[in-house]
């Protein structure tokens, strides 16, 4: 079934997806998914509307919108777990209603929830044999995926014990677990902390560079801006806009310069060589550092000292 | 203090190198019908409930075993073996009844309200595996159940019937052999009843059959108290229905209307007091293999139906 070697497509090769395969990783067409209200057949919930969707083998594609957009309902329709009203999806080609177009699919539900009396190593087994796999190769696979995600220590552990960034984790790794082509994540990085959400960030890049396609949804712009190739943005269930983010987020006519150790003279050489042009200095102001920065490094001096002690 | 390090990703430089070993992985055909898969489901099912620490209601059991031998001291011997059979495979009716019942309820609607269903159907798991799975599994734990109750029972009657055995030996010391014979004959034969084995199965096989309707009842049930109550009901309802209908025969008329209604009846409310075998059993009353027969068919067709109906509803059902 999988006779590319894909992971010989190079970081190089880029969003697109280096070796052209016959299908998308991922098609939706005129999607619409109306949840019926009870005792009101007439009446019914629009989750998402008309939504036609062409996600490439090997892409990054993030999936925006506020909550109530209809981002979970597409994913859950996506992977079969929800019946669209209309419309159709497919994973590589084949219909989402049937169970093998799950084989190579990994998910991480939104908030998700194992059963809380198996231990980590013991859910990791369960999802494991779910997808076929079993003896030293499944073995061998929980081990790389408890190291990948950083519960190696807590593997003994019932689920029950773990907070809410550990349950993320141990979700990542089930969804990795038969190593799928395409993992399909409802928001990732929600309930982690900081410097989990860039270890996520890090490993949804590694991904990438591995060529396995990426569907995530997030109302985290930033987090977004930083990992997609593509994003889709919905709206009350309809898609607003789509595309490559750099050409979505990019303001044409406009150049920032970001300047270390300017004498004031330097500056207001700088000033008047762009006031003599025809250009026009919008801004101007000192480079701060990000919350986001200052609170990693604020707690990774933290952790040194626990360490030492 | 212990600091866990569930704040540091490691992505090893090698993991590409070491992921490339599974290449292979997913080579593996899709099979259409795996059983490995459904065994993962049914032990994992097994091991939620144990951990659910269900086996609680055994202790029960041995308590009760323990209670009415104690109490049973003043009767005589055919008198207390009678008691002690009728109270335990009652006792074991009963658990194994109550074990499936509230074993069974929550299964499906704690997966569907916890999500955990969405993560197992996001594998190449059919949904028809995943019910089988869950209800293999609680037939197992009914089994289980079965087997240690019974053993218990078994082992408390052997113990009681070697005692009576020793009390009459000292009672007769000069006695003429034949005579002691006989006395012993009639011990043993008051004690253990070779037809107690087929009607433990058949006690096991309604447990079954109730696990299999309760699984039904939860596809479609809003709560979990629902479905029990209606399965208390419906335990009640199918051991009176049968004294209900010859009842309703006597007075009216088997005419074709009757007839479809009492048939509809018995789907909905398995007739179960034709499983309760060991009623006569414990009377001394042997029964028939084409009875025992007769009776495990139908518990065996029972428990495949609900199952089968169980499946059907879950599988158009929305998440
Ligand atoms: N099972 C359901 N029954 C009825 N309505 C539903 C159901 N699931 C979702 N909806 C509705 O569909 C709409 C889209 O929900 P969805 O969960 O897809 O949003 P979302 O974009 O994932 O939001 P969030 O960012 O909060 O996760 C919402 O209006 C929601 O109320
Ligand atoms: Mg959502």
């Amino acid at each position: 079934m999988t006779d590319s070697p894909r992971r010989l497509v190079t970081p190089e090769s880029g969003g697109g997806g280096g070796r052209a395969e016959a299908s998308p990783a991922v098609a939706v067409q005129r999607l619409t998914k109306i949840f019926p209200v009870p005792l009101h057949p007439a009446r019914g919930i629009v989750a998402v509307k008309d939504l036609n969707l062409r996600i490439e083998a090997g892409e990054v594609f993030g999936l925006l919108g506020p909550n109530g957009s209809g981002k979970s309902t597409t994913l859950k329709m996506i992977l079969g777990l929800v019946s669209p009203t209309r419309g159709r999806t497919e994973i590589f080609g084949r219909d989402s209603r049937l169970v093998e177009s799950r084989e190579a699919v990994g998910f991480l539900p939104e908030n998700p929830y194992f059963y809380k009396y198996l231990s980590g190593e013991e859910t990791l087994r369960f999802f494991g044999r779910l997808c076929g796999l079993r003896g030293a190769r499944l073995k061998e696979r929980i081990n790389e995926l408890l190291e990948l995600v950083g519960l190696t220590r807590a593997r003994k552990r019932r689920l029950g014990t773990y907070s809410k960034g550990m349950l993320q984790r141990i979700g990542l790794a089930q969804a990795l677990i038969h190593d799928p082509r395409l993992v399909v994540l409802d928001e990732p990085t929600a309930g982690v902390d900081p410097a989990g959400s860039r270890e996520i960030r890090d490993l949804i890049l590694d991904l990438k560079r591995r060529g396995i396609t990426v569907l995530l949804s997030s109302h985290l712009l930033a987090q977004a801006q930083e990992i997609c190739d593509r994003v889709g943005i919905l709206a009350d269930g309809v898609l607003v806009r789509e595309g490559h983010l750099r050409e979505l987020i990019a303001i044409e006519n406009q150049t920032e310069l970001v300047i270390a150790d300017a004498s004031p003279q330097l500056v207001s050489e700088i000033e008047s060589v762009i006031n003599r042009s025809n250009a026009k200095l919008i801004e101007r102001r000192k480079s701060t550092t990000t919350l986001e920065r200052l609170f990693l490094e604020a707690t990774k001096n933290d952790k040194r000292m626990t360490k030492s002690e | 203090m212990v600091v866990i390090p569930d704040s540091c990703f490691v992505i090893p430089s090698s993991f590409d190198i070491r992921a490339s070993s599974f290449i292979g992985l997913m080579e593996t055909r899709y099979r259409a019908f795996s059983i490995s898969r459904i065994l993962a489901i049914t032990l994992n099912t097994l091991t939620e409930l144990t951990r659910l620490r269900v086996f609680y209601v055994l202790l029960v059991f041995a308590l009760l075993l323990i209670g009415s031998s104690i109490f049973m001291a003043q009767f005589s011997f055919q008198q207390e073996f009678q008691i002690l059979k009728d109270v335990s495979l009652g006792a074991i009716s009963i658990f194994t009844s109550l074990l499936a019942i509230v074993a069974t309820a929550r299964l499906l609607p704690q997966d569907i309200e916890d999500r955990t269903v969405y993560t197992i159907l996001a594998k190449p798991v059919p949904r028809f595996e995943y019910v089988l799975g869950k209800i293999t599994g609680v037939l197992l734990l009914l089994a289980i159940s079965t087997l240690v109750m019974s053993a218990a029972f078994l082992a408390v009657l052997y113990l009681r019937e070697q005692a009576v055995i020793h009390a009459t030996l000292r009672q007769m010391v000069g006695a003429p052999p034949e005579q002691l014979a006989d006395a012993l004959r009639e011990i043993r034969s008051s004690a253990l009843n070779i037809d107690i084995f087929p009607g433990i199965i058949i006690i096991y096989l309604k447990a079954c059959l109730l696990a299999a309707l309760t699984l039904f009842v939860s596809t479609f049930a809003t709560t979990n108290i629902f479905t029990i109550v209606v399965m208390v009901f419906i335990y009640f309802i199918g051991h009176l229905q049968a004294t209900a209908r010859e009842y309703w025969l006597q007075e009216h008329s088997s005419g074709l209307l009757t007839r479809v209604f009492l048939a509809i009846v018995a789907l909905l409310f398995p007739d179960l007091q034709a499983f309760n075998l060991v009623d006569d059993i414990v009377a001394g009353t042997a029964i028939s293999l084409a009875l025992f027969i007769k009776t495990a068919l139908l518990g065996i067709f029972y428990t495949t139906m609900y199952t089968l109906l169980a499946a059907f509803v879950f599988y158009g059902k929305e998440l």
